[in-house]
């Protein structure tokens, strides 16, 4: 279910400037129809946007909607072998794993039709639904595709086979120019964000960040090192524990793996298995496998966390790198992706290229405290003003009224 | 009777300019002479609006990627000496950066190469502009409201319209010059900011400094 919270709620955060901002932008789009379809409800990045994008577009006038695919294991094996394949993993696409996608979208075509053709925008995020469009022949408004992974480097085969769906769009958009792909329609760069005001991001207590360490046995004392990811190999989790035992053991740390299982990826139990043999044996080493929505718990070990890595080795954009930046730490991220959009040396934290990279990084961080207040400060004020919620939605909403009315160089928002 | 100037505020909204990436220089040289103008615009004069720490090593994106990825710091000073608000056109920016790259073709032994994650993405803006609500109806309102404008108003009336205005001048000379001769050595000062290599932040002190001398407000008292 989407959230509740209205625009209202956000101004102490984001300001007058940006409320009227988003308001002039969607005074022309109000009533519109948009309709947004991804493959999960739940876990991973794309769910959490729509969690707080459908009713702040609704708030500002627009008749938005948020549908979802029902696959069965067989679909989500193949979007998995497409997500894999789009990072660059060498996947075979055999004709019956076409046939398993194809099917399952022919059959949510059937439910969906009605809805997506009378939209006057539709927005579908990443490859899952992407052959929507082809099977929703009288649609009247414009389709726009939302890629969320990094495809800079993708599988040949599997590009071109999603790439067959896609390019018959009006318009897509991508998280940053590495990632955009050659397509007949204009591409924009959309980088992702936050909700302030989530379970995930929202202030906490220190009584309720103390009793979910105490939950999970780890020491308030001692300085908390913290990855939050799923449990997946793109995000090097047993390169994250290889960095924390190189690190002197003077500095005591303990180290907290976190992640919950989306619904849409079924590797995540092997992966999980990987790391729980690496940590084997090692004390201070703490793998959680969180259920889909323990959002506070994350938000406690991150507010908890001395440092907290994101040392993935491929990466969309990492949402995680964001929410512990507007928590204020110093985050150490893998020079990758969408992190080297968020993390700027030495101001907001410190892109490595390796385990050992990390470990250098985290010895600098814990030996001078104040720098570890200046990062995290400078990388607060950072996301406050580039990589919160409000400026996504401004520049979605902006491009839908760029499509409508054409796109020029200038564009009056009211 | 003088218009009122109503303060807008802008913010870019960025798109792939339709040309493909470079990898080294000699794709560089190749994308720059058929990129659109919009392209090129964007990697010289929107940089000042992106969000940055500090001042930047370089004003725009060309100097800034010879430098960082193909290891070349020569061209990438040549490169950023250039301020593209003294060419009369675009064309005439695109000439100069194209003689600068060829001229430093011809001196290296080897074209250099930037790392394949690291390649020149050519991108364009759209550039978004809203209303801030805020009238000037004469220049002392500019003189006492300027300080409090957003970077965003600093960069739409006295950057960008320099592409927009039949003048290719600023917002605020242009809407001074109804004022008559008394508003002429104010606007004698804005044209004599080099703002170029100027952050936002220095160019709004720029201006709030050159509105708050004597020689200025004494001529609308």
């Amino acid at each position: 279910m989407p959230s509740s919270r209205r625009l209202v709620d956000y101004e102490p955060i984001i300001g007058s400037v940006s409320t009227s901002k988003l308001k002039q932008v969607a005074g022309d789009l109000a009533g519109m129809k948009v309709v947004h379809v991804n493959s999960t409800r739940e876990g991973g990045g794309v769910a959490e946007i729509l969690f707080w994008m459908i009713p702040l577009m609704r708030d500002l006038g627009l008749n938005a909607s948020w549908e979802v695919i029902d696959g069965n294991p067989a679909y989500f094996n193949v979007t998995k072998a497409f997500h894999n394949g789009l990072q660059g993993n060498r996947v075979s696409l055999s004709d019956s794993m076409k046939a398993a996608y194809e099917e399952t979208l022919e059959t949510n075509a059937e439910r969906l039709r009605p809805v997506l053709e009378e939209a006057d925008y539709v927005i579908i995020h990443d490859p899952q639904p992407a052959r929507l469009l082809q099977l929703c022949p009288n649609r009247k408004g414009k389709w726009i595709w939302r890629c969320h992974i990094d495809v800079s480097q993708p599988n040949r085969q599997v590009w071109n086979y999603i790439r067959s769906m896609v390019d018959g769009y009006d318009a897509s958009i991508f998280s940053m120019p590495e990632f955009a792909k050659t397509l007949s329609h204009p591409q924009f760069i959309v980088a992702p964000s936050i909700d302030p005001l989530s379970e995930k991001n929202i202030p906490l207590s220190s009584d309720e960040v103390l009793s979910v360490l105490t939950q999970f046995n780890l020491d308030p004392d001692r300085p908390l090192i913290t990855q939050i990811s799923r449990f997946d190999r793109f995000k090097d989790p047993v390169g994250v524990i290889e960095a924390v035992k190189l690190l002197n053991s003077a500095y005591n740390v303990q180290l907290v793996l976190a992640g919950g299982g989306a619904t849409d990826d079924p590797e995540g139990s092997a992966v999980l298995a990987e790391v729980q043999q690496a940590a084997e044996g090692v004390e201070n080493i703490h793998v959680l496998l969180l259920p889909p929505d323990a959002h506070r718990i994350i938000n406690a070990l991150q507010r908890a966390s001395t440092i907290v890595l994101q040392k993935s080795l491929q990466e969309g954009f990492g949402l995680t790198v964001t929410e512990a930046m507007w928590k204020g730490k110093p985050v150490i991220g893998g020079n990758v992706g969408g992190i080297r959009l968020q993390i700027h040396n030495s101001h907001t934290g410190y892109l490595v290229d390796s385990p050992e990279g990390a470990t250098l990084r985290m010895h600098n961080l814990l030996a001078r405290p104040e720098l570890m207040t200046r990062l995290g400060t400078t990388a607060r004020q950072f996301v406050l003003e580039n990589f919160l919620c409000n400026r996504q939605l401004r520049e979605y909403m902006t491009l839908m009224l760029g499509l409508k009315r054409g796109l020029a160089n200038h564009l009056m928002a009211s | 009777m003088s218009m009122a100037f109503q303060i807008r505020d802008c913010s870019l909204i960025a798109r792939m300019a339709g040309v493909r990436s470079a990898m080294n220089l000699r794709e560089l040289e190749e994308r720059i002479a058929v990129c659109p103008d919009e392209s090129l615009f964007h990697h010289f004069c929107e940089t000042v609006i992106r969000p940055t720490f500090d001042n930047p090593d370089y004003n725009n994106d060309f100097a800034m990627w010879t430098s960082r990825y193909l290891q070349d710091r020569k061209l990438a000073e040549r490169l950023a000496v250039i301020n593209p608000y003294k060419c009369s056109s675009i064309d005439e920016l695109r000439k100069l950066v194209l003689e600068i790259i060829q001229e430093r073709l011809m001196e290296v032994d080897h074209i250099p190469w930037a790392p394949k994650k690291d390649q020149f993405h050519f991108l364009r803006s759209v550039t978004v502009v809203y209303d801030t609500g805020l009238i000037l109806n004469s220049p002392v309102d500019l003189f006492e409201r300027l300080p409090e404008v957003a970077l965003g108003s600093v960069y739409y009336h006295f950057v960008e319209a320099r592409r927009r205005t039949e003048n290719g001048l600023d917002d605020f000379s242009n809407w001074l010059s109804e004022f008559g001769d008394g508003a002429l050595p104010l606007i004698e000062l804005l044209h004599e900011i080099d703002f170029y290599f100027m952050s936002l932040s220095e160019l709004k002190l720029k201006l709030v400094d050159i509105v708050n001398r004597s020689e200025v407000t004494n001529a609308f008292k």
